[in-house]
């Protein structure tokens, strides 16, 4: 034991030379602090995943660890009371987007670091291998914002996910169309326009299957290279298909090149229904303009739930101090899988990865102590939560509202 | 005359046989998982880098599509496991055959092309493979393809935990490639590459066949890359084709040769055992902040070595520098 | 499907895209062609010029398109001034000289990247609001959008002028000389490290105009340059190394080749197109289409 101290304080010594400074937060979990690692991509093209990732995250450890008037678990206490009070901290690793490189964050916070518990990871490649190293360690891994459905397929013992994964999503997207049909308003064509990545995979594979089940015509299915410096010809051929709903799977580049080569090339979808991602970004629309007026996406959150859950406000307003930005889809995924961790640890009452494991394993958060329109979490046997229906968002003005399903909604969707 | 030579070539095995020994007992001292990560990291760049430096360091061909070579390995041992069950060990050498045949196959329109023609076209082809490998339903697209593992086996090349199997079988191949490349030096092929290398034309007038001696180096050289992305693939335990065949790991392979001294035995070790762990350390304890400051420490910190040991940091240490002429 | 109007739009399209590659790729060909050096930072001197812009934009309130001389100065200074800090000791370099410069200018990139990360964070950034912005033409049906008309306007009359400065200056003159024999023209007074340095300057500039362009209809973030960085680098093997011209064909080829690609494969294979054509015309023509 005696050694092992010193090799990771060599370890950290080399840090700090490396450094010059020590890097907040690279905490050892001496004394009264509980220590959870974080796997994000903090350089490269997802940097700003990350940056945003740490913002929740250090907005869920504001509020567990101090007093908040807010209905959520642990925030009306100081620290985890089952543990005496002892604050929880997170430290941070880049994975660069890399799944060898996130495997090694992932064994050097477990194995240096003593981190109890690890949340990551964005990439579904990444969560991957991170949390076959998280099992071998038998530490818990809970993915905050990974949507890949093959994760919890796995028969992992130590992987958990409290958000939909990508067949809820669509899932939710058919249905609303079911509900348009009942209205009159029956959906006969999609175009699908998806990136060549596991999102864009997964994504259009269910997409392609309810369709098929629904007798929805599929008029264009168009695979294209992520990040490609121009998607003109890729706009030309959705403006041929003509479908009337175009349904993108695409990050925030790809997405802001998208919306602005259809107005560049006079196409507009009677509708779009888009798989998130880029779509739940703020600075798509910023890009766009008034282009996005009318564009729906799926989401685990909306802000108009403040309406009916005061603490949303609340903790959106603790989030935007920090980052100057308001709450989105994946950051208030980061933020819940932090508090569902959180109430995990502290029902767990030694801190340890094994008895976080087992409390996480009996998770039963109702829905209302959430910031999220979900019933409750709690895992089922392959570690997924399946009580976390998504919600249907649609642009209006300069903000998402919620529009499906009933429950959630606080406005009626415009649809022609 | 001979005698100086064979005395200094006797040497450079002892050197060689010395650090092998080292390395051999490094891991008893070091039982920190992460460092021993860096650890197969540093080996297994150390081989690849050596295999980069057959074509492009000895024989003068600069190569930035290795990456191609090494996705094919990768894809190939993994393919055949997954698919068929074919063990790894075999998969490997499929690998590394079917690299050396792709290798000779675009070498020969390729061969034609100099200078940067040639190391764009590199590029070009490893691009047209990342691409036919995210479009390719069987290998998964761009889901890759996952290794199962089912426990610590020797036959199936698997480890749950330890990372010792696999970094004595990185250092293994990292050893075997300098040996390779060390008998090379002194063979007809080796003088026939470092003439194609230093004068192409007067190689040819003086009866060298230079068109065979880059298309041997360019196969010798794909055979090593794709073993070793077949050990990464059976490291990893997944790949997918952004992992194993993006551009930058045709520029990783490169840059510690380039680092250490291209077109010397030692320089690939040297280089990669000076930026590996350099590469992971500012990842890990500077890129935690999300500023950027892990970029600008180590884009500086390769441009200033670039710039300042133009023929490498090997040259620090030896006068040497050239192979025997 | 592919009607007289579907093909009119696609070989349009390609055109505009393509002269738009012409402007990234001419930069990078004017400095191989001046002293052989490959620019690997050169996808990062667009991005730095879309950020320029961008930063003017939010400084002065002016139009991206006003900006576009004042982004192409900035990024002179910031070209001769890599060169009189980084590249002048590359070419010191007495050993091989190539994987110097290739691994110098790697260098330089990825701390460009970092520095645009620490400066302006990694979000993603756009221009709201311009002149061009999402404006389009339309003629039978064939949409020309305002901003990448722009960027071949400016293609074009990059490309003139850079003729006639070549052709018609004293400092052309210097240039075409250096790139001739750098070694001798010490011997009629030209400082050839000048020329050097004032050439980086001109390729540097020449990618700030089309940053500044680009930044009109496109995202601005530090991995923005890779892209267009490789598609750059084989446009100009594909013009010919040397041929600053060359770069012009080859760019409108790149971007007409990809079009068509994008309709004929699958889209998500369409840069494969381009990389046939690039390996089929150098194995025929292994110096490119004009190279010397």
């Amino acid at each position: 034991m005696n050694t092992k101290i010193t090799r990771r304080e060599a370890g950290a010594l080399v840090g700090a030379a490396l450094t010059g400074a020590f890097v907040p937060g690279a905490a050892r979990a001496q004394g009264r602090q509980i220590v959870i690692g974080g796997l994000y991509p903090l350089s490269g093209a997802n940097a700003q995943i990350g940056v945003d990732a740490k913002h929740a995250y250090d907005t869920a450890l504001d509020v567990i660890n101090n007093k908040h008037d807010l209905d959520l678990p642990l925030a009306k206490t100081e620290g985890l009371p089952n543990l005496g009070g002892a604050k929880l901290a997170m430290t941070f690793a880049d994975h660069q987007s890399d799944p060898q490189k996130g495997r090694a964050e992932a064994e050097r916070l477990i194995t240096q670091d003593k981190v109890v518990a690890l949340i990551g990871t964005y990439q579904s490649a990444v969560a991957n291998t991170a949390s076959v190293s998280a099992e071998r360690y038998s530490v818990p891994f809970l993915g905050a914002d990974t949507s890949s459905p093959t994760l919890n397929k796995r028969g992992l013992k130590f992987f958990f996910r409290a958000a939909p994964h990508d067949e809820f999503f669509t899932q939710t997207m058919f249905d609303f169309f079911d509900e348009m049909k009942k209205k009159g308003k029956p959906v006969e064509s999609i175009a699908l326009f998806y990136e060549d990545t596991i999102f864009g995979a997964d994504s259009t594979t269910v997409q392609r299957k309810l369709a098929k089940e629904k007798g929805i015509k599929i008029v264009a299915d168009i695979k294209y290279r992520s990040n490609s410096p121009s998607l003109t010809a890729e706009v030309q051929q959705l403006k041929a298909a003509n479908a009337q709903v175009l349904m993108p799977s695409s990050y925030t580049t790809d997405a802001i090149l998208l919306m602005k080569t259809m107005a560049e090339l006079g196409y507009k979808p009677p509708a779009i229904v888009a798989q998130d991602a880029g779509f739940s970004e703020q600075t798509l629309f910023n890009a766009i303009g008034a282009a996005g007026e009318g564009v729906m996406t799926r989401s685990t959150f909306s802000l108009d739930l403040g309406q009916k859950k005061p603490s949303v406000g609340k903790v959106n307003e603790l989030f935007k101090a920090r980052s100057g930005k308001d709450l989105n889809d994946l950051t208030a995924r980061q933020f819940t899988a932090a508090m569902v961790m959180a109430d995990a640890i502290n029902r767990s009452k030694t801190g340890e990865p094994q008895a976080i494991r087992d409390a996480l394993a009996a998770t039963e958060l109702p829905g209302d102590q959430t910031i999220m329109p979900w019933r409750r979490v709690k895992f089922d046997d392959t570690g997924q939560n399946n009580d976390c229906t998504p919600v249907l968002l649609q642009r209006r003005g300069d903000k998402y509202v919620t529009v499906f399903p009933a429950e959630y909604a606080v406005a009626d969707v415009a649809w022609s | 005359m001979a005698s100086a030579f064979e005395t200094r070539r006797r040497n450079q095995l002892i050197i060689a046989a010395a650090v092998v020994a080292v390395m051999i007992a490094l891991p008893l001292g070091v039982k920190d998982v992460y460092v021993q990560n860096i650890l197969v990291l540093t080996v297994m760049y150390a081989a690849l880098s050596q295999a980069w430096n057959i074509l492009s360091g000895y024989c003068g061909q600069i190569s930035l599509g290795h990456a191609l070579y090494f996705g094919i390995g990768a894809y190939a041992s993994t393919l055949l496991f997954v698919k068929f069950g074919i063990i790894p060990w075999f998969g490997m050498a499929a690998g590394g055959i079917f690299a050396a045949a792709i290798a000779l196959l675009v070498g020969w329109p390729c061969f034609r092309l100099g200078g940067h023609y040639f190391t764009i076209a590199t590029i070009v082809l490893a691009e047209i493979g990342l691409i036919l490998f995210l479009n390719w339903s069987y290998a998964g697209e761009a889901s890759g393809l996952q290794i199962p593992v089912s426990g610590d086996s020797w036959l199936t090349f698997t480890f749950l935990r330890s990372k010792l199997p696999y970094y004595y079988f990185a250092l293994g191949l990292a050893a075997v490639v300098w040996l390779v490349t060390y008998f090379i030096e002194d063979s007809k092929w080796g003088y026939y590459w470092r003439a194609v290398r230093e004068n192409t034309m007067a190689a040819q007038s003086l009866g060298v066949q230079v068109f065979r001696s880059k298309m041997a180096a360019a196969a010798l050289s794909a055979f090593f890359t794709a073993i070793g992305g077949s050990f990464y693939a059976q490291f990893v335990s997944y790949i997918d084709p952004d992992s194993v065949m993006v551009f930058q790991f045709s520029l990783l392979m490169a840059l510690p040769a380039v680092i250490g001294g291209i077109g010397t035995l030692w320089g690939p070790p040297l280089g990669a055992a000076i930026l590996i762990p350099f590469t992971e350390l500012t990842r890990s304890y500077m890129g935690g902040g999300g500023k950027g400051t892990d970029l600008i420490f180590y884009g500086a910190v390769i441009m200033i070595i670039a710039l300042a040991r133009p023929e490498g940091l090997l040259s620090l240490v030896t006068r040497t520098r050239h192979a025997p002429p | 499907m592919a009607n007289a109007a579907t093909i009119a739009q696609i070989l349009m399209s390609g055109l505009l895209m393509g002269l738009i590659y012409a402007l990234i790729a001419a930069g990078l060909s004017l400095i191989f062609g001046l002293m052989d050096v490959v620019n690997f930072a050169h996808g990062e001197f667009l991005m730095t010029a879309m950020y320029a812009t961008f930063g003017l934009v939010v400084l002065l309130s002016l139009d991206p398109l006003v900006l576009s001389p004042i982004v192409a100065a900035i990024m002179f200074v910031v070209g001769a001034f890599c060169y009189r800090v980084i590249i002048v000791h590359a070419m010191r370099a007495r050993t091989n000289v190539g994987m110097v410069q290739v691994f110098a200018t790697f260098g330089l990139a990825i701390v460009i990247r970092g520095l645009a990360q620490f400066v302006f964070t990694p979000d993603y950034r756009s221009i709201p609001k311009s002149w061009l912005g999402g404006q389009t033409f339309s003629i039978f049906g064939v949409y020309m959008p305002a901003p990448q008309l722009a960027g071949a306007l400016a293609s074009l009359l990059a490309f003139g002028a850079l003729w006639l400065l070549m052709k018609r200056t004293d400092f052309g003159k210097a240039l075409e000389a250096t790139r001739e024999d750098a070694g001798a023209v010490g011997l009629v007074g030209i400082d050839r490290n000048r020329v050097f340095a004032m050439g980086w300057g001109l390729g540097a500039a020449l990618v700030g105009l089309a940053g500044a362009i680009l930044s009109i209809f496109y995202y601005i973030h530090p991995d923005v340059g890779g892209p267009f960085a490789l598609i750059a680098y084989v446009t100009v093997a594909l013009g010919g190394f040397g041929s600053v011209f060359g770069a012009l064909a080859a760019g409108v080829i790149v971007g007409i080749v990809e079009a068509i690609s994008a309709t004929v494969l699958q889209p998500s294979m369409k840069a494969i197109g381009i990389y046939a054509v690039y390996l089929l015309v150098v194995f025929l023509r292994p110096r490119g289409l004009f190279g010397h």
